[in-house]
């Protein structure tokens, strides 16, 4: 009796503590956008978790001392930092120094001797010897410009069997491999993306998305005439939202439409070989309202290490991913203070920065990763390179900041088991929700297990078998001498 | 009462091994108060077996999230597919010439489910000791426990009512998209209620806040 009430006093003085501890644990909602920071964890619910990034200056027309800028719908960053905008309302590409200076502007090239401007360009990219490309949208044309702004060649007006007589060339997004090759993300172009050989001529389309075929829709299509076939919606693959190239060549693109997957990484030959790895595909967010609808992913920047981000332009939000395809972090939004967008329409990596462009306000955001997102980059860098300990070492420091990152624990897990730490290991791998690693883990664990403790198990089992055989043989002989006693 | 306590495991046992001498047992030599209370235990463990179940098997195998795991709905989804089977074996079989009754059936349902309880249940524990690759054996005894189980309901059900086989196996089926359409009625049948209840209480907000 007295055992029992002191059992519920201890309820009581525990669950005190309890509340206490939750009092004090609060999450403070602050303005400075540093707590508003949010993950998916493995069952795909909302977590909150530490910013990543925080927003740290907003680079303007009349930062640079130039003229505003003007739906700039593009831009990008080259190796030493410095960023290239295309300012397409007014025909230009800035550029800027990795300190955001101002640099130079290019708002025309010579074309034979005369005089040639943009009209509504809409993708840049700079290779890696500073060539720059420019998507001249309404010129219907690839403009190539080498890194002094002399005008290379021009692409235009691709002529093959592949394409329709009335076809109109609208580049609107650019890459170029290291061996000169231009990919175009043209409008209307459902085919994948356009290839361009070094000289310029059309060679093919590439890594076209699969049609997406609505069953129900696809049922009334069999019932319907051909008078109303002809009237309803082709069944047509979904278009390419935007592209970048990571070192080794391949290239990441994003579809708008929330198909199977709107995050594709594409080889040479066009197949998707995205590494789906982690808890959820790479999909921007998971959780959505029926009206607001899933996101709208529309630019993919590749960093170092096989990380990617993607934006998102519905909500406005940017999702990191690592090479595996693990959600690392999300920041960013809609809004009207300092780290949040109007617009926002391509985001670019430089270094540790993460810079966003708006087009309705004309404006880059720029954001500087936390010691948190440093922590978690660095760890997901030395796992990338093979340094399994310092990734550990790292990734316990991540969970230590932001223990609903199930991922980090995988790392942990990864290093305990070199240690031939393996019941610990199993437990990270556990928390991780890695059934692989943790299988691993186990098994040797058991082994371990089984070996240490084989004798007295073995001799257990052994008189067990014993006893049940002694008992079976002893009733059979009681009955028998019953049953003889009824007889 | 020891006898009877003996009887309560004994007697499933040696249906779901020797289900024709055990199902004609059940239907014409067997206490029906007997039977009845073992079928009504066997739900129970079996309810009980679910509920362990999704709490506390292996993680490998159990990928079930535990925030959203409630007891009360895991009994639910083993006593309403009985029940329906039940009932519309029961409103099939009356109208296809069927000798059993609905006691019989009940019992003969219950029964049939003891390999899925005797299968299940110690693969919570074993669950916890294996590695991914032994997750096989767990799926394999797993569909094992299925097909042993239709094979008793099938058995039961020929017994029962004193089918022919070809007839059995089409009452199964029939059976089954029965039990779909009662589904069916009863989410109809709630939706609507939901539907009128709604309606009420909107009305009496309106006149609330007018009044």
């Amino acid at each position: 009796m007295r055992r029992s009430t002191w059992k519920k006093r201890k309820s009581i003085i525990m669950g005190m503590i309890c509340l206490l501890l939750f009092v004090q644990e609060a999450p403070y909602v602050s303005a400075d956008g540093k707590t508003d920071a949010y993950h998916y964890s493995f069952w795909g619910d909302a977590v909150p978790s530490p910013a990543a990034y925080e927003a740290t200056t907003i680079i303007t027309g009349k930062k640079l001392n130039t003229t505003p800028m003007k739906e700039p719908s593009d831009m990008h960053v080259t190796a030493n930092q410095h960023v290239f905008v295309l300012d397409s309302g007014n025909g230009r590409i800035i550029e800027m120094d990795r300190n955001f200076k101002l640099v130079r502007t290019i708002d025309s090239f010579e074309q034979e001797g005369k005089e040639d401007h943009f009209k509504n360009p809409q993708g840049l990219y700079v290779t890696e010897k500073g060539h720059l490309l420019v998507a001249d949208s309404d010129n219907q044309r690839v403009v190539h410009l080498d890194e002094q702004g002399k005008l290379v060649k021009i692409v235009s007006e691709p002529k093959s069997d592949l394409l329709k007589e009335d076809f109109q060339f609208k580049p609107m997004r650019i890459v170029m491999d290291k061996g000169e090759r231009i990919y175009v993300m043209a409008e209307g172009v459902f085919d994948g993306f356009m290839e361009f050989s070094a000289d310029g001529t059309f060679s093919s389309f590439i890594g076209a998305n699969r049609v997406q075929v609505d069953p129900v829709e696809y049922l009334w299509k069999r019932f319907a005439t051909r008078e109303q076939r002809s009237q309803m919606v082709m069944f047509t693959p979904t278009e390419f939202t935007n592209l970048d190239m990571d070192e080794e060549g391949f290239i990441y693109a994003t579809s708008g439409d929330r198909g199977k997957d709107p995050v594709k990484k594409l080889n040479a030959q066009g197949t998707d070989i995205l590494r789906r790895e982690g808890y959820q595909t790479p999909q921007g967010d998971l959780m959505y309202t029926q009206e607001a609808g899933p996101s709208r992913l529309i630019d993919v920047d590749v960093g170092d290490s096989d990380m990617y981000s993607v934006l998102d332009s519905s909500k406005g939000r940017i999702f990191t991913y690592n090479g595996d395809g693990y959600l690392l972090h999300i920041f960013g939004g809609i809004g009207n203070r300092l780290g949040l967008f109007n617009t926002p329409v391509a985001l670019e990596r430089a270094g540790d920065r993460m810079l966003v462009l708006d087009k309705a306000l004309g404006e880059i955001t720029v954001f500087q990763t936390t010691e948190y997102g440093r922590t978690l980059h660095e760890a997901v860098r030395s796992y990338y390179n093979g340094d399994e300990d310092q990734s550990s070492v790292l990734f316990a420091q991540a969970a230590e900041m932001n223990a609903n990152l199930e991922y980090a624990y995988a790392g942990i897990g990864k290093a305990l088991l070199r240690q031939k730490e393996y019941a610990d290991s199993a437990k990270y791998f556990k928390r991780s929700m890695e059934p692989k690693g943790y299988s691993k883990a186990f098994l040797l664990y058991r082994k371990e297990l089984m070996r240490e403790h084989f004798s007295w198990m073995m001799s257990g089992i052994f008189l067990a078998v014993a006893a049940i055989v002694t008992v079976i043989i002893v009733r059979r002989q009681k009955r028998r001498t019953t049953n003889a006693g009824i007889k | 009462m020891q006898a009877l306590s003996k009887q309560l495991y004994q007697y499933p046992l040696h249906l779901i091994f020797h289900p024709f001498d055990g199902y004609w047992e059940l239907k014409y030599e067997r206490n029906q108060r007997n039977s009845l209370l073992i079928a009504f235990m066997i739900l129970v463990l079996l309810v009980i077996t679910k509920i362990l179940h999704a709490q506390y098997s292996g993680f490998l195998i159990n990928l079930s999230n535990p925030k959203y795991l409630n007891s009360l709905l895991e009994m639910v989804y083993v006593i309403i597919p009985v029940l329906f089977w039940c009932v519309a074996n029961w409103s099939l079989t009356t109208l296809m010439d069927g000798e059993g009754k609905f006691s019989e059936i009940f019992m003969s349902t219950c029964f049939a489910l003891v390999p899925l309880l005797l299968i299940h249940f110690p693969w919570i524990w074993l669950s916890l000791v294996i590695s991914a690759q032994e997750t096989a054996f767990y799926y394999f005894s797993n569909a094992l426990a299925v097909a042993w189980t239709v094979y008793l309901l099938f058995v039961g059900n020929m017994t029962v009512h004193q089918y022919t086989p070809a007839k059995t196996v089409l009452t199964m089926l029939l059976t089954l998209v029965a039990m779909a359409f009662m589904a069916f009625l009863c989410l109809l049948f709630f939706s609507l209620v939901q539907q009128i209840v709604s309606f009420v209480v909107t009305i009496y907000q309106e006149l609330v806040l007018r009044g």
